[in-house]
């Protein structure tokens, strides 16, 4: 399937997720992970979705992928589309079936991801003799290919060699190689560099755009660092315990945050360029999962909130110019907010 | 700088690990020079950042200076004595001076003792430590200290979040009254709106106690904020050191600067401005380091030097002998407290 993204203007999503909603069973009772997440990616464009542990940027992405474990898990609602066909109704294995020839994704730890006991070659090109039923000889040839593509060197001794004898970059090339092996049109990063070196980091990163640039892949990257975002991303979802708190262009979030968390988030990083005094703090800490807060889930850290926060849920969705959203009973306040 | 202002100073320090072969006898083939001749020095109530990449020696090196490892050789000096070859006792009595902060709050508290026995364990060890007022009093103090509830003393680390963790980890660490705190990754294990958190609270201790830092970190961001001075290692050896301001903003070293170029800005509108400097490969095995500069491998600004010490030489990218064969010695720029070890080191800015 080819999407030709600009042939009237407007990018044709490649995927598209709708008002989805997950629960997780747990002893403590049920846990809302994921309430009313909604995003799309165009070919060629790369999502960014941010946020902290427990906001459900990571549970969102295994039900795209159709990983999600069915109990404990449920998919209360929601629509997840591919092309033109609803995944949810697909049934697990028609699912992944589905993101197998067009959906892939790069796991955080590499190591973990990763067989042991088997070389890197055999788990390259495992999805090439599965599906297409080609030969050892083919895949050994494609194998070396793919590594090539991620630039590790030396590509044709390499594939037979196991994990273990790979640095912690080049693992991480071999699992981006491994993503592509079915030439994927829409790829899933879930923290791809943060148990990288700042100097491995801006290898892969440089990688993953230039493949993309290539083959105008939809590049969906999970991450909790702002610097990468700014760096790579053209639009970005801001989670905030489950839910889509803002989203934006990267250019309109960075100079004008519209939802208090963002705003703060930004705020509280420090940066290279900048020595300053006290670091800007967000106060308290993400909400357990199984008590969030009545009203707004960010109500008691937020510097913006009054009476309505604690007692009303703001709506999910206050649109603002250029496209925008954020899910604030203040939003536009927030965004024309100047605190110099 | 007079000798009274610094806390802690390293001299020459290395640690070099055995690498055997064989199962009976065990040969000898070779060592993994970990840390390779550092000379350090840490002001008191200062913090020096001790930047690095996995592999550097960073965190041998602490664990050199709160004796978990014993040197191979150099000198470490706290207030102006020598501490590198105590017997037991003393080294005991060492350890109350240089307590340590680790990286992941996850692992590095006892999850079957409550936390008021664990911020109050080094009381065993240092009876002499114990403040006036008795050892539960101090224990409560210390949590209130770190901006813990105190009567959560009978809770256990599951109980408490990762930010709450390190804060019980750092309260273990001023239990005995250290002079010095080294902090190894203290906040690279926590949530970013959390970080923030922790390294204001190391802040405020650090004004209200008079600590000084040994402060470790792979985020040269958080160190630019915290730190006073800056050193930079690269495969077990230093390979800048100045002020803050002097490394942040004339980084001398072709390491230095690959290493600042990397990090991202948070910023989109300075993407295309950025010029990035990206190292090809990996840090080379510390069991066979490089020859010559340990960096000439990965270098971006040998193969630039080339055509000017060697006009007539090809136009490949060919590295300078020098580099190639001599260890260039750390040494002053413009300030004499800014140290870098490049044979091109006054080159390094102007490219």
């Amino acid at each position: 399937m080819t999407t030709d993204p600009t042939r009237d203007g407007t990018p044709v999503p490649l995927l598209q997720v709708d008002d989805l909603a997950i629960e997780f069973a747990t002893p403590d009772g049920v846990v809302r992970a994921v309430d009313g997440l909604s995003y799309s990616v165009s070919a060629g464009r790369t999502l960014a979705i941010v946020g902290e542990s427990g906001s459900g940027k990571s549970v969102s992405s295994l039900a795209v992928m159709g990983l999600l474990q069915q109990p404990p898990a449920r998919i209360v609602r929601g629509s997840i589309r591919f092309g033109g066909t609803e995944l949810l109704s697909l049934g697990q294995k028609a699912h992944r079936a589905v993101c197998g020839e067009n959906i892939a994704m790069v796991f955080q730890d590499a190591l973990a991801a990763l067989n042991p006991v088997h070389t890197v070659g055999w788990q390259l090109t495992e999805a090439l003799r599965a599906r297409h039923g080609m030969s050892r000889r083919d895949a050994t040839a494609r194998a070396v290919e793919l590594l090539d593509l991620v630039k590790v060197p030396n590509a044709k001794q390499r594939v037979k060699e196991y994990p273990h004898q790979f640095s912690g970059g080049m693992r991480q090339r071999v699992m981006i190689a491994m993503a592509l092996s079915m030439d994927p049109e829409v790829l899933i990063a879930d923290e791809p560099t943060t148990a990288l070196d700042v100097t491995v980091q801006a290898q892969i990163m440089r990688l993953l755009s230039e493949i993309q640039a290539e083959r105008q892949m939809g590049l969906i990257l999970i991450t909790h660092d702002m610097g990468v975002v700014a760096n790579v991303a053209d639009d970005v979802t801001v989670m905030y315990a489950g839910r889509a708190v803002e989203q934006a262009s990267v250019f309109d979030i960075y100079a004008a945050p519209a939802h208090p968390y963002t705003r703060a988030l930004l705020g509280s990083i420090p940066r290279l360029d900048q020595k300053g005094g006290g670091l800007a703090v967000i106060p308290g800490r993400p909400p357990d999962p199984t008590q969030v807060p009545a009203g707004c889930a960010f109500h008691p850290r937020c510097a913006f909130a009054e009476d309505v926060c604690r007692a009303d849920p703001p709506p999910p969705t206050v649109s603002l110019p250029f496209d925008r959203t954020s899910a604030c009973h203040f939003a536009e306040e927030v965004m024309n907010h100047d605190e110099h | 700088m007079t000798s009274t202002d610094v806390v802690l100073e390293v001299r020459d320090l290395a640690k070099f690990y055995p690498v055997r072969r064989g199962i009976v006898l065990k040969r000898h083939v070779g060592e993994v020079k970990a840390v390779d001749g550092v000379s350090l020095s840490l002001r008191r109530g200062k913090t020096l950042g001790l930047v690095g990449e996995s592999g550097s020696g960073k965190s041998t090196l602490a664990k050199v200076l709160v004796g978990i490892e014993k040197p191979t050789r150099g000198q470490i000096l706290v207030d102006g004595e020598d501490v590198s070859n105590l017997g037991r006792a003393e080294r005991r009595e060492l350890r109350r001076h240089i307590q340590m902060v680790f990286q992941d709050p996850y692992t590095s508290l006892n999850p079957r003792m409550s936390v008021g026995e664990i911020v109050g364990e080094a009381y065993a060890i240092h009876p002499d430590a114990v403040p006036a007022g008795g050892k539960a009093k101090a224990v409560r103090e210390l949590l209130d200290r770190v901006g813990l509830n105190p009567d959560h003393i009978h809770r256990y680390p599951h109980q408490f979040s990762g930010g709450q963790r390190q804060r019980i980890g750092i309260a273990r660490a001023l239990a005995v009254r250290p002079k010095i705190l080294l902090c190894d990754e203290p906040v690279s294990a926590l949530d970013v709106s959390i970080q923030g958190q922790v390294i204001n609270l190391l802040e405020e201790l650090q004004d209200d106690l008079g600590l000084s830092y040994l402060f470790i970190a792979h985020d040269l961001s958080i160190v630019r904020h915290i730190a006073d001075e800056v050193a930079v290692m690269y495969l077990g050896r230093l390979v800048e050191s100045g002020t803050d301001a002097e490394v942040y903003e004339v980084p001398s070293h072709p390491y230095t600067r690959a290493l600042m170029s990397a990090v991202p800005v948070p910023d989109p509108s300075l993407r295309d401005q950025r010029r990035e400097i990206v190292l090809e490969g990996d840090m080379p095995s510390p069991v066979d380091p490089p020859q010559g500069c340990h960096f000439h491998t990965r270098c971006w600004l040998a193969p630039l030097m080339e055509s000017r010490v060697d006009p007539a030489g090809s136009q490949s990218r060919s590295i300078p002998t020098i580099c190639r064969t001599e260890s260039p010695k750390l040494g002053a720029l413009e300030s004499p407290d800014h140290l870098a070890a490049c044979h091109f080191a006054d080159d390094v800015s102007a490219h």
